[in-house]
């Protein structure tokens, strides 16, 4: 311990909350606090060892594709575009959503309060003078921008290796594809992620409901057409700008239009943020029993 | 026990007024109750609390973490209201520039140097960059830290993480401030400059609570203080009034003078007087007696009458320690 001593304090009142609070919503102050807060969960969250395994699921297929183009490109191999974009399909909507994005934003939001209620600190924020709702947006904002970059990147990286082999043109030539498959991959940050925020408010351990919710979208393809509309990859897959073969078991049911999916996609976040800014409003800070 | 001691120092908190007034200037619980499913937190609490140091004592599980957090917003009651200078305790936004508040956790943000940890948290506030810095610094500073603040708080030692624990509670310049166990793990240079941080604060008009077991330390500190046993108020005021009203427990009281055994034996005619001990060195008696005033009015008598000689008069059990083993039944974990 320092041996400084404490010095003699002139103590002030503390000041007066901002007019505009006593006028209205304080939007300005919101502003700055969403963005400490989502500066603060960054440096926290993903600049740690903790983080190394999103990192690692982002950097997983960008990884595959990047060895698959060295080794096309050493053994003079040349694709062809039309079985590229095929692949890329099959494997964004395989691997890249379902895994990679889906487990993702299981680690990401699943932990945004969860792991503040098992570390103890979450009470820090509790006693700023921040509403609980703004707290949760700002915890939401910061997943989704970290999520998004991360995976949004991602996509990106492994769209361009995956067209390495067949040269710069067709990339370019396929770059709406990519623009869908970003879209697509923001979608599915906005929807999961807010699906495992709410879980983490409901549940221990996100990874439970994760499991269970991984099921349910693993088996969407077997499922009847008015089941599949209650899940999200359902929706997200309508909006692939590709689409790819289900196998002989699956169960065809009418693509939702993109004027269906994404409304879609936005309501139910709403929906799902609304419930969890009611849960942050009435969770109690009690460490002990967790 | 369940009944509590009436009040002495603070305003009268039995029988409870239904709602109670004036409660912009003061911390007020009405009728609070909390209970975890099954299990008692606290029970039926009144209390209006002045500004000055208030100190919650009570054994382990008798309900102090659980007031501090109800008085926070961070538990809420099953029953009753709270309010802190008028303020809900379910409007965060308002009530976080007014209190602060250091918990028992010892727990930190990961990777946070003590620095980031205050300075982070003001922004959260809503302060600028140049405020949250000339704030962090200050309430850095004041609790000796500036040294060490670049440093992780992984690396700190329990008492400097107290210390930063407690830079965080205050660097908002609050007017309510509490503070849970806030002497733990410190030694007793740096308890002595905390207990004189804490005696600034009040004397400049804050709101100080402290919980702690150190009696002897909330005896030096306290204004008034609050005892609590099994979720429930069981004495609440101050120390003195409150040992004054416990009639049950004969006052003592300890005198030095001349001539001992003529006071004893003057103290003997009165039915009030309980009990006399002659100090060993006969230089002094112990006096047990139901009414205090009364003993003094003999005293002077005595004095005037007989010439007798006083060194010292001073109430033998009329501190935290005393009152706490009176009306919980031990010790209170001296320290």
């Amino acid at each position: 311990m320092s041996a400084e001593p404490l010095s003699t304090l002139s103590t002030t009142p503390a000041p007066p909350p901002p007019p505009s609070i006593a006028r209205g919503l304080p939007w300005d102050l919101y502003r700055r606090q969403v963005a400490a807060i989502l500066g603060l969960e960054v440096r926290k969250g993903f600049f740690g060892k903790r983080a190394l395994g999103v990192y690692f699921l982002a950097l997983m297929p960008v990884t595959i594709l990047a060895l698959r183009a060295i080794v096309s490109r050493a053994f003079g191999s040349h694709s062809d575009p039309v079985e590229v974009a095929r692949t890329f399909a099959i494997s964004f909507q395989t691997f890249f959503l379902r895994l990679v994005i889906f487990f993702g934003c299981v680690e990401v939001f699943g932990n945004l309060i969860r792991r503040e209620m098992l570390e103890r600190t979450l009470h820090y924020y509790f006693l700023s003078p921040v509403r609980r709702e703004v707290l949760a947006a700002a915890k939401y904002l910061t997943g989704l921008l970290v999520s998004f970059t991360l995976f949004g990147g991602a996509t990106i990286a492994s769209f361009f290796f995956a067209y390495l082999p067949c040269g710069l043109g067709a990339f370019f030539h396929d770059f709406g594809q990519l623009l869908a498959y970003v879209g697509v991959a923001f979608l599915a940050c906005l929807g999961y992620g807010a699906v495992f925020l709410t879980f983490g408010f409901f549940f221990k351990s996100p990874a439970i409901p994760a499991v269970i919710v991984f099921g349910w979208e693993a088996i969407n393809f077997l499922l009847p057409p008015f089941l599949k509309k209650i899940s999200m990859i359902h929706y997200l897959e309508s909006l692939c700008p590709v689409s790819v073969p289900l196998g002989p078991f699956a169960i065809p049911a009418d693509a939702p239009s993109p004027w269906v999916a994404i409304p879609g996609i936005f309501l139910l976040t709403a929906v799902l943020l609304a419930i969890s800014a009611r849960k942050i409003r009435q969770l109690e800070i009690s460490y002990e029993e967790d | 026990m369940s009944a509590s001691v009436a009040l002495a120092g603070i305003s009268p908190a039995s029988p409870p007024p239904a709602t109670l007034p004036a409660t912009a200037g003061r911390i007020t619980f009405a009728g609070v109750s909390k209970f975890y499913g099954e299990v008692l937190g606290i029970n039926r609490v009144h209390l209006s609390i002045p500004p000055g140091i208030t100190s919650l004592v009570g054994p382990n599980g008798s309900g102090k973490t659980t007031l501090m957090n109800l008085m926070v917003g961070l538990l809420k009651p099953t029953e009753g209201d709270i309010r802190v200078l008028g303020i809900p305790t379910h409007r965060p936004e308002e009530l976080f520039r007014l209190v602060g508040y250091s918990t028992q956790y010892d727990a930190f943000p990961r990777c946070l140097s003590g620095w980031q940890f205050v300075y982070s948290y003001l922004r959260v506030h809503g302060r600028s960059h140049a405020e949250a810095e000339a704030l962090a610094a200050k309430a850095i500073e004041r609790v000796g830290l500036m040294e060490a603040a670049p440093r992780k708080v992984a690396g700190y030692s329990k008492g400097m993480r107290q210390r930063i624990k407690l830079a965080q509670a205050m660097a908002h310049e609050p007017t309510v401030l509490i503070l849970d166990e806030p002497l733990n793990g410190l030694d007793p240079m740096a308890r002595a400059e905390v207990i004189g941080l804490f005696r600034d604060l009040a004397a400049a008009g804050l709101y100080v609570l402290v919980s702690s077991h150190i009696l002897h330390e909330v005896d030096r500190i306290s204004d008034q203080v609050i005892l609590l046993n099994g979720g429930y108020v069981v004495a609440e005021g101050k120390i003195q009034g409150v040992r004054e009203e416990m009639e049950q427990h004969p006052m003592q009281i300890a005198v030095r003078c001349d001539r001992p055994s003529l006071l004893a034996a003057r103290a003997f005619e009165e039915d009030h007087v309980v009990e006399v001990k002659i100090a060993p060195d006969r230089r002094g008696l112990l006096v047990s007696t139901r009414d205090a005033d009364g003993f003094y009015l003999l005293l002077n008598r005595v004095v005037l009458e007989t010439g007798l000689v006083v060194e010292a008069v001073a109430p033998a059990d009329a501190d935290v320690q005393s009152v706490y083993q009176y009306l919980i039944g031990s010790n209170g974990g001296k320290a």
